[in-house]
């Protein structure tokens, strides 16, 4: 009996026009049903792939400042020589708190408990993450060779994302490169300019008292050697990447840490 | 009479049915350089009067003397006093080397040098501009067979008298085909563009080439030589700084700053304007709006303040000597054609123009100057005034009339 | 069938160009068409959610109620372009980060929704995949063109690969910067439309009024 009044209903519900309300419904759950199964299918089976992405980008962008990308690398290969590190910003030391292959800075910054809201922000970040994750790039002897740093801060329409690499000396400069940016085209977009960067190479963040000189201004007399000429016709990016490094290279930034990993006390 | 006669016949193969029918408009162009044009209104209602557009654009173009002359000077100016700093064994340059060779020399105190060495940087940078947007004046006269308009006379020397000395020639070339093409023709020629064609070139080398078209290295076209634009200066450090660069008030008024190559002198600016108002080529009340914008809103300003942005405290007087205020004012503000048409529409729409150049200036960190920009933006609402304008007449007297 | 299935792929293309005779789309023409590259892959994703959504439109159109019928069709396309999104962002990752929101965006294109209403609520699946697949090219074809125009003119190169050496390169080209700014996309379609116009009169609009001229007597 009941499998016939089943039917029943199923026959019913068949002969019903399709502008009447229960089939009006059916179509809709019928449809909803199916679309949000096919779409979060997707997207959890893509999932893997989509986050192998991401920390692909960002070797990537450590492997262009470090020098040593070019178009076909095997990244993933070249990113072993590096060592991630989670650096507690307060201290000025290595934390073991965090597994720095996992760690998000991007997070951290925004979470009230693992960040500081600035109270003198140049770089105009609102909030600092107390720990930061920084790559070490070693020499096959095991000795360091290069410290990659990130680097991010609001030039004129957009907040510029970025690394600076430091020689083994922790003074200086080997390369400087945004990833990330929406900088006016022709003008600000220039830090992406081959011949600006190269203007990096070399030039040393502090002098030899340890205060910080590096800068990024217009042609001025102080000595060549902490001096980025600012791009042309773009004042603003220019003086958010001066206020950015200044800031990262500074002792709300990475100072402490820099003085004691010289020292050897990290 | 012969040169009349070589006219009178050579004119049946260009008229209607003739040989050359397809060129008429380049004969009419080249006759009408030299005789007045026999076509007079032959339609009723008959409106006779002495001002006809050509002898609009030709008033235009006398009223910008005062501005080509500076140009000529000021250019001279610099560029001399810019070159004095340079050993005379590395001066080199064809202009250098003509104006040696006829012994007129760069001293930078010399009001003749200055005038020839300014000449030669003004002159080339003219004539590209009435050559490369001559060329499409007469291709769309041609094709669609009306005749090559005086107006672009006026949009070339507003043209060449906004650009910088050292800006490349291809790029003016450049710049007016863009203001003439997509400024000008797309919409039917003169008197159908609500764009005004010489900002429009301006504009589009202003975001397509901005190294060449804005910064410190541009305005006076000695190589190595960095001297930032008042407006410039004003903008990073404050205008009460200009001092500190021998900036005084009467400098910028006079005109002996850096800055593009004809609108550094609010005076010659102003002795063009008077020329206008006299001979009533333009309406006055454009200006007073326009004035009207820029005076208020920048007291506005001045009377909030701002720690952070040097550019709120900076008073009306000195925004009217800076940058290209003055001449944006005075020649491209009072263009009939992309202005608004009713008189109450033309104060609004010169306020509107004051009040956004203002705008720009202080409130946008990209670009410096704001009058090219606030001048097209005028341009953009001009017939959207003109409609509310029309309306609320319209609603007015519906009214009155029951 | 008043149109053969070939003329349903090849009309769109230029005789009835979503974007330059109805002027559809215009939004991410603007925004993805700064390289090419971009605007490639731009083009398949909305070829795919077009002529999907189209085919799967019009198997269900029998059953799509008419008073739910906008939302079945935007539940279609937001599926399908989620989908595509998903698989962008796993293949073609540098893609995918500077087409951003602009693939999520393929959701309130007029095209898709267009076809889907206009064209394969009334006709059969494979009619409406054509038709889906011939605006879809429609609308790739013009983005490649403008993408042409500003990535050879506004950087230099195409698909990424120098043509003209420009300057902080070491090169002679200077790059024109407006071509690297959305508005200038505005002008090529403007001018690629009048091209089109002159080439095919009937495209041109009547004009909705006439300047009345005076006879001589």
């Amino acid at each position: 009996m009941s499998e016939l009044k089943k039917e029943n209903i199923f026959i019913k519900i068949k002969n019903m026009p399709v502008d009447s309300i229960p089939k009006t419904l059916l179509v809709a759950v019928a449809l909803c049903l199916l679309c949000s199964m096919i779409v979060s299918f997707a997207a959890v089976n893509l999932k893997s792939v989509q986050d192998i992405n991401k920390i692909r980008d960002k070797q990537k962008n450590v492997l262009q400042v470090a020098g040593i990308y070019y178009k076909g690398i095997d990244i993933e290969k070249s990113f072993a020589s590096f060592q991630p590190m989670v650096v507690d910003m307060e201290k000025g030391v290595y934390s073991n708190k965090f597994d720095p292959k996992v760690f998000d800075d991007k997070k951290a910054a925004s979470d009230p408990t693992l960040s500081v809201l600035l109270k003198d922000d140049p770089a105009s970040i609102g909030r600092r993450s107390n720990f930061t994750t920084i790559y070490l790039l070693k020499n096959k002897d095991g000795s360091l060779d290069k410290i990659i740093l990130p680097i991010y801060g609001y030039g004129l329409w957009s907040t510029l994302y970025g690394f600076i690499a430091l020689e083994e000396n922790c003074n200086d400069i080997f390369g400087l490169q945004f990833y990330q940016h929406a900088e006016t085209p022709g003008l600000g977009a220039e830090v992406d300019n081959p011949k600006w960067k190269a203007q990096w190479k070399g030039k040393k963040l502090n002098n030899q008292n340890g205060e910080l000189m590096i800068q990024v201004a217009k042609t001025s007399g102080l000595k060549k050697e902490y001096h980025i000429d600012a791009i042309a016709g773009a004042t603003l990016t220019s003086n958010g990447v001066d206020n950015l490094v200044k800031f990262w290279m500074g002792k709300a930034g990475f100072k402490k840490f820099l003085e004691n990993l010289k020292n050897g006390e990290v | 009479m012969a040169f009349r006669n070589f006219f009178n016949s050579i004119e049946p193969h260009f008229e209607k049915g003739g040989k050359y029918e397809k060129y008429y408009p380049v004969y009419e162009m080249v006759e009408s350089i030299f005789y007045t044009s026999s076509a007079v209104t032959k339609v009723a209602p008959h409106a006779r009067s002495f001002v006809d557009m050509k002898r609009i654009m030709t008033y235009v173009v006398i009223s910008t003397i005062p501005c080509v002359f500076w140009a000529l000077y000021n250019t001279g100016l610099q560029t001399n006093m810019g070159l004095s700093n340079i050993a005379s064994s590395d001066l080199e340059g064809w202009r250098i080397f003509i104006l040696q060779a006829i012994g007129i020399g760069i001293n930078p105190n010399n009001f003749f040098a200055n005038i020839a060495h300014g000449f030669l940087y003004f002159m080339p940078i003219y004539l590209v501009t009435l050559l490369a947007g001559g060329l499409w004046e007469v291709l769309f006269a041609t094709v669609r067979g009306h005749e090559v308009n005086e107006g672009f006379l006026v949009s070339s020397m507003l043209f060449a008298l906004t650009l910088p000395a050292s800006a490349p020639l291809w790029q003016v070339a450049l710049g007016i085909s863009f203001g003439v093409v997509i400024g000008k023709e797309v919409f039917g020629g003169t008197g159908k563009n609500f764009l005004n064609p010489a900002l429009t070139g301006r504009a589009f080398l202003y975001f397509a080439y901005p190294a060449n078209m804005s910064g410190d290295a541009i305005w006076t076209p000695v190589d190595g030589f960095s001297g930032a634009t008042s407006l410039g200066i004003s903008a990073s450090e404050g205008f009460e700084t200009l001092k500190n660069y021998g900036i005084t008030w009467s400098d910028a008024f006079l005109g002996t700053i850096q800055g593009s190559l004809g609108e550094t002198s609010t005076l010659a600016c102003l002795i063009g304007l008077c020329f206008l108002l006299i001979t009533k080529i333009a309406n006055y009340r454009m200006i007073v709006g326009c004035l009207i914008g820029m005076i208020g809103f920048s007291s506005l300003l001045n009377f909030i303040g701002s720690d952070t942005n040097p550019m709120f405290s900076m008073p009306w007087y000195w925004h009217l000597v800076v940058g290209s205020y003055a001449f944006g004012l005075v020649f491209m503000v009072t263009e009939p054609v992309s202005a608004s048409h009713t008189n109450l529409g033309r104060y609004i729409y010169g306020a509107l123009i004051g009040f956004m150049v203002v705008m720009i200036r202080v409130l946008n960190p990209a670009f410096p100057e704001g009058m090219m920009l606030a001048i097209l933006f005028g341009n953009i609402f001009a017939p959207l005034i003109d409609h509310f304008v029309v309306m609320a007449n319209i609603k007015r007297r519906a009214k009155s009339s029951v | 069938m008043s149109q053969t299935r070939k003329q349903l792929l090849i009309d769109p293309l230029v005789d009835n160009n979503p974007i330059t005779l109805q002027v559809l789309g215009i939004c991410s023409a603007l925004a993805v068409t700064s390289s090419l590259n971009v605007a490639f892959v731009m083009s398949l994703a909305v070829i795919a959610v077009t002529a999907f959504s189209s085919f799967f439109i019009s198997m269900l159109r029998n059953y799509i109620p008419s008073s739910i019928r906008i939302i079945v069709q935007m539940v279609i396309i937001a599926s399908l372009v989620i989908l595509v999104d998903q698989i962008i962002k796993a293949y073609a990752y540098e893609i995918s980060k500077t087409l951003s929101v602009f693939v999520g965006l393929i959701i309130t294109n007029c095209i898709v929704m267009g076809r889907a209403e206009a064209f394969a609520m009334k006709n059969t699946p494979i009619d409406s995949f054509v038709d889906g697949v011939g605006n879809g090219l429609g609308y790739g074809l013009l983005l490649m063109c403008v993408g042409f125009f500003r990535e050879l003119f506004g950087a230099g190169s195409l698909f990424g690969i120098m043509i003209l050496n420009p300057v902080n390169n070491g090169g002679w080209y200077v790059p024109n910067g407006l071509l690297l700014l959305p508005p200038s996309a505005f002008f090529i379609i403007g001018l690629l439309i009048w091209g089109i116009r002159t080439w095919k009169k009937s495209q041109v609009e009547v004009r909705e009024y006439k300047i009345q001229t005076l006879e001589v007597h």
